[in-house]
Formats: C-alpha cells, sequence, structure tokens
C-alpha cells in the first residue's frame, strides 16, 4: 500500500488560550492480524502493525498510546489536550516493521 | 469425534509454545525497555491472565460516576468499533490519570490499548477505534496517579465479528 503511513490530525478550526480541545489522528496502516492455517495453527512471521503512538505538544510527550493488533485497521485515535502557546502538535507512529510515521497540526489562535 | 482430540492437544502445545516464546524473547530483549513492553502488552491470552499479568492481582473498584466508557451497544461490524473514555478527574499534578486501559474479554489478544497521560493536558479523554472478535464485555481500567485502579465494563452485541485471526 502506497499510503501506508500517512497520517491525519484534526484539531477544532477556532481556538483560544487554555481551552481543552479534542483532537483526532487517522493514520492510513494495515494493521496486520494473526492468521491461522488449516489446523488453527499461528502462522508465525513477523507481523505489522502500530504498537507505540507518541504525541508532542511544544516538544513535549503528553500523550502515548500502547497498542496491540486488537486496533482495527487504519486506526482513529483521540485524546484531549490543553493548549497554552501556539505551536505544533507532532504525533509519531511506529510500528513491528520498524516503520516511523507523522502526522502534525499547527495550533494558532484566531 | 475423533480429531477433537489431537486439536486440543496442539492447541495447548501451541499455547506453552507462544508463552515460552514470549518468556524468552521477554529476557532476551529487556535492555531495550520499548520493545520487551510492546510485546508484553499484546500476548494471546485469556482476559484473566491479561489482568494478572499487568495488574498483579491488585483490587479494581467500580469506576461507575468517574469512568465514563462511551461504546456502541451493538456493533454491526467488529473490525472497526469506536471506543471513548472519558474519566473526570481533576488533573492537577498531585491527582490525575496516568494510564487508561481498554480491554475486550472476548479477543484473543484481550488488551488493546494503553493510554499514558500527564496532567498538563486538563482533561482526561482518549478514544481508538477497535476490532473485537465477538460480542462480550468491553471494559475500560483506569489507572490513577496514587495507584487507585477503577473499573467499568459494558458488553457489546457483535454483529460480524472482526477478528479473523
Amino acid at each position: 500500500m502506497p499510503d501506508i503511513g500517512k497520517a491525519r490530525v484534526r484539531v477544532p478550526s477556532s481556538i483560544k488560550p487554555g481551552d481543552v480541545i479534542h483532537v483526532r489522528v487517522l493514520v492510513i496502516h494495515p494493521m496486520e492480524r494473526i492468521e491461522r492455517d488449516k489446523q488453527d495453527k499461528i502462522i508465525e512471521k513477523n507481523y505489522n502493525y502500530i504498537n507505540k503512538v507518541v504525541v508532542t505538544y511544544l516538544g513535549k510527550t503528553v500523550v502515548t498510546f500502547d497498542t496491540t493488533q486488537s486496533v482495527s485497521e487504519n486506526p482513529t485515535f483521540t485524546f484531549t489536550l490543553r493548549v497554552t502557546d501556539p505551536g505544533q502538535i507532532k504525533v509519531t507512529f511506529l510500528d513491528t516493521a520498524r516503520g516511523r510515521y507523522e502526522g502534525t497540526a499547527d495550533i494558532t489562535f484566531s | 469425534m475423533r480429531r477433537a482430540k489431537p486439536i486440543s492437544r496442539r492447541r495447548m502445545l501451541e499455547t506453552f509454545g507462544v508463552l515460552a516464546a514470549a518468556g524468552a524473547t521477554g529476557m532476551l530483549t529487556a535492555s531495550i525497555p520499548r520493545r520487551a513492553e510492546a510485546q508484553q502488552l499484546g500476548l494471546q491470552e485469556s482476559v484473566q491472565d491479561a489482568l494478572k499479568r499487568v495488574f498483579g492481582g491488585r483490587s479494581m473498584k467500580d469506576g461507575a460516576g468517574i469512568v465514563k466508557l462511551d461504546v456502541p451497544f451493538i456493533a454491526e461490524n467488529g473490525a472497526v468499533v469506536p471506543v471513548s473514555v472519558e474519566v473526570a478527574s481533576p488533573m492537577t499534578a498531585s491527582n490525575y490519570v496516568r494510564h487508561v486501559y481498554i480491554v475486550a474479554d472476548k479477543n484473543r489478544i484481550p488488551l488493546i490499548a494503553r493510554a499514558t497521560l500527564v496532567p498538563e493536558i486538563g482533561q482526561a479523554t482518549v478514544g481508538v477505534a477497535v476490532r473485537l472478535g465477538e460480542s462480550g464485555d468491553v471494559r475500560a481500567i483506569v489507572e490513577q496517579s496514587d495507584g487507585t485502579l477503577l473499573q467499568v465494563k459494558r458488553e457489546v452485541k457483535v454483529t460480524v465479528g472482526g477478528c479473523g485471526g
């Protein structure tokens, strides 16, 4: 899949300093499930799924998700965040195939 | 009927094999915490084993009224089920939500996700789109900064399972 790792970070359109905002993150990722053969035996291989999501705001880690294969394909994550200063929300996804994907959103006050 | 026995034996061996492998790799990679942690979180096990492994038999309080678990009563498609957990917490440096665990009892990998929070975020609400293999309880377990565990669970009916493996 060429789109793998494409991430979108959505924040509300109008934000005031001090607000607690809801952030929604979507990432394109297959999140491979465990496969079994006809004997119901697990096929041993390195399944490619996201096992860590790190969110940083103003360079500080605010939310971390540790995930397993029970998370859906092309997963979405949501979280809340109190915004104090304009800056960047950066979401980093790490998968078991040593992939590293990033999505960003800028916080600006109008 | 004849096939029943060898399969159950195979399953049992396989379970032991997986456990042994997990134990061995866990030991080998102990020096690299992130990898070891990732392996610890998602194992094929029963929900009782998972809770025992993660929380070590610590008692859990009923979190009703504090923890709000938002999940559909009926999930038509088990492959994508939105789960959201909202915790009423002051989120100050001395009293905040440290971890939020999302667990599906009937999944082969019951532990779905663990969110780690810091007090600065102001409000503890996290959501993840999860897979559900079959109808069963979905739990949210909240670990507060003083170590208290709060649990809420709700049954979800799944029309089409989403965990083929």
